[in-house]
């Protein structure tokens, strides 16, 4: 039997600075899209329909991370209208590819590069950060986009008021699974051990090592990695980039007091 | 035992025989490496293999599999990764592998998924070749004497093929004229001159007896934080290895629905989440508390129960972990032998 919508949980997916991916993802759950649907009042979703609500939340879903002052409003205002946020993939999470350059003098500086004196009439940019930055986030569903599996057995868990649960581990468990045999000893630089699994090591499956593009894994071993990869032959400068390709500011701390930068 | 003689020719057509009515698992190639695999093209089936990337418990157990199917009406047991097999192309060392996880699985608690899995699959053995990273003679796993239906020695023109079971006799029962119960005094010979030959290809070995004391003397050894340090905990030590057992198991409700799954994945001690308890208390947070962890169990707490150290051989780890910590630099260490490893030369900072 179908619950009438107002026994139903309250959800709402938003959009930040990010490329959709994940709102996308959560369309292209082809199969199951009628379940979301029934198993949930979904009040907001910009990308699916356009009758949106946007008052009070049981569920915000955020996507992408926060770089204008008009989105920092907005995701004060998903907050204060939601009970529980989740922060859906890298960006909302950790801040993304556009928050590579954590230091602010370097964001100005590109900034500047990129857009040169333009004025900005719509709203003020600010340097990207990952939603945390400025809200309490409940959970974190990582991914560059979010998996299929692992956003359904999210959606699921959440709607029943349990928290995620998502694999803690790192990607080369799943690449060990998948039977790949390791790119890192073959010389080529992969961030398989200092990053979240729940990708399924689709990369390294296709032979193309892992870019990091989950953010850090928790007991990521970034000085070993660093190391391993500086004795394969990689330059220094072109292992801190490859690392904070994606790594937002999950990584600032330790790209920030790497010793072989310091005079 | 009953030994019998196979015209190399005639191995493929009898795998071919055999197989109509299971599954047949054996080496093939992935990559420059190889992997086991079912396999419908004999000419895929690689005979001149060292070690596949996983061990062959992939095939009791799956990396993950569904234990239970949920409903309203309760749970029932899902067997649907129990079907029947056989295994060929497994070498002594594997062989091996597997007797210690029977131990472990029938010990105190059987574990269903595993023995239902293994009492469907037939074992076909065969003998190997060592490269540089074998070190089974060191853990006298290079010879085997049970745990398999059929074992096939290859000495170049022909097999010889050992008969392990009645299971094993009754799969030559159904092709008996590809087999020669005959054996010259030539052929013993070439037997015993192929395992001279085998026995002396190991090229290094590691006293595996005095491992165990050597784990007592040194449990509070600098040795473990610097492993510590190194190690990726990235788990690949631990699914490599043919003799490591620990799963996890995980909820899986399917939305709008009340069905779902109960799925049972390979866990290892050397990841960060298996030692965590309710309340987010961590009884090995660090990483060189579940390494000795590990080494204790391969190299002292399974010989105190078993007399023989719950590492075969194989070589997995050696050749997988990418900082150097495996088996051969640990036990060498422990032993206070000279070594070369990344762990060795690894820095607690970062530098240019």
């Amino acid at each position: 039997m179908e619950k009438e919508n107002n026994d139903k949980l309250k959800i709402g997916i938003y959009e930040l600075t990010g490329c959709a991916g994940d709102a996308l993802l959560i369309l292209d759950c082809e199969k199951e899209l009628v379940d979301i649907f029934n198993a949930a009042d979904i009040q907001s979703f910009l990308m699916a329909k356009s009758d949106n609500i946007d008052e009070e939340l049981d569920i915000a879903l955020v996507e992408g991370s926060v770089s204008t002052e008009r989105e920092k409003e907005e995701l004060l205002d998903i907050r204060k209208r939601a009970k529980t946020v989740v922060a859906i993939g890298i960006c909302s999470c950790f801040g993304g590819i556009q928050a590579a350059f954590l230091d602010q003098k370097e964001w100005e500086k590109n900034f500047k590069k990129v857009y040169g004196d333009a004025k900005m009439t719509h709203t003020k940019p600010v340097q990207s950060k990952p939603i945390d930055a400025y809200i309490k986030v409940d959970y974190y569903l990582p991914g560059c986009p979010i998996g299929k599996e692992q956003f359904l057995s999210t959606f699921n868990r959440i709607l029943r008021g349990n928290p995620p649960d998502l694999y803690r581990f790192p990607v080369c468990v799943e690449c060990k699974w998948n039977e790949n045999d390791c790119l890192l000893n073959k010389d080529i630089p992969c961030l398989g051990p200092i990053t979240r699994a729940g990708c399924g090591s689709i990369c390294i499956n296709h032979n193309l090592p892992c870019v990091g593009c989950w953010g850090l894994v928790e007991e990521a071993n970034l000085t070993s990695e660093f190391q391993l990869l500086q004795e394969k032959g990689f330059d220094y400068d072109f292992i801190k980039k490859k690392m904070a390709n994606f790594s937002g500011t999950g990584i600032a701390d330790f790209l920030g007091n790497l010793k072989g930068d310091k005079k | 035992m009953r030994v019998i003689k196979l015209k190399k020719d005639n191995l493929f057509p009898f795998l071919e025989v055999i197989s109509e009515k299971a599954d047949l698992w054996a080496p093939v190639k992935k990559g420059d490496k190889h992997v086991f695999k079912v396999v419908d093209d004999f000419s895929k089936v690689e005979l001149n293999t060292t070690r596949t990337i996983l061990p062959p418990r992939k095939i009791f157990l799956p990396q993950t599999f569904s234990m239970f199917n949920i409903s309203e009406k309760g749970y029932e047991e899902d067997f649907s990764h129990v079907t029947k097999k056989i295994l060929f192309g497994i070498h002594p060392c594997d062989i091996h592998g597997l007797l210690t996880l029977d131990n472990f699985f029938k010990q105190d608690y059987l574990d269903p998924y595993y023995l239902e899995a293994r009492k469907n699959t037939l074992i076909l053995g065969l003998s190997c070749w060592p490269d540089e990273y074998c070190f089974a003679k060191s853990t006298n796993t290079h010879i085997i004497e049970e745990g398999f239906d059929l074992f096939f020695t290859d000495l170049k023109d022909f097999f010889l093929v050992w008969i392990g079971s009645s299971k094993g006799d009754d799969l030559i029962r159904l092709k008996p004229e590809f087999f020669d119960e005959n054996l010259t005094d030539k052929d013993i010979q070439t037997y015993i001159d192929w395992q001279t030959a085998r026995d002396n290809a190991y090229k290094w070995s590691i006293n595996f007896t005095a491992l165990p004391d050597l784990m007592e003397l040194k449990y509070r050894d600098p040795l473990w934080e610097k492993l510590g340090d190194a190690c990726l905990a990235c788990g690949s030590c631990t699914n490599v290895c043919p003799t490591c057992n620990c799963y996890n198991i995980m909820d899986k409700q399917f939305l709008g629905g009340k069905d779902g799954k109960m799925i049972r994945y390979w866990d290892a001690c050397t990841l960060e989440e298996y030692s965590e308890v309710a309340g987010g208390e961590n009884f090995r947070k660090k990483r060189a508390d579940r390494l000795k962890l590990w080494y204790t169990h391969k190299l002292q707490a399974y010989i105190s129960k078993y007399g023989k150290p719950s590492c075969v051989g194989c070589g997995r780890c050696i050749v997988t972990c990418p900082v150097d910590i495996n088996v051969r630099t640990v036990g060498k260490a422990l032993l206070g032998e000279k070594e070369d490893a990344f762990w060795l030369r690894f820095n607690k900072e970062v530098t240019k």
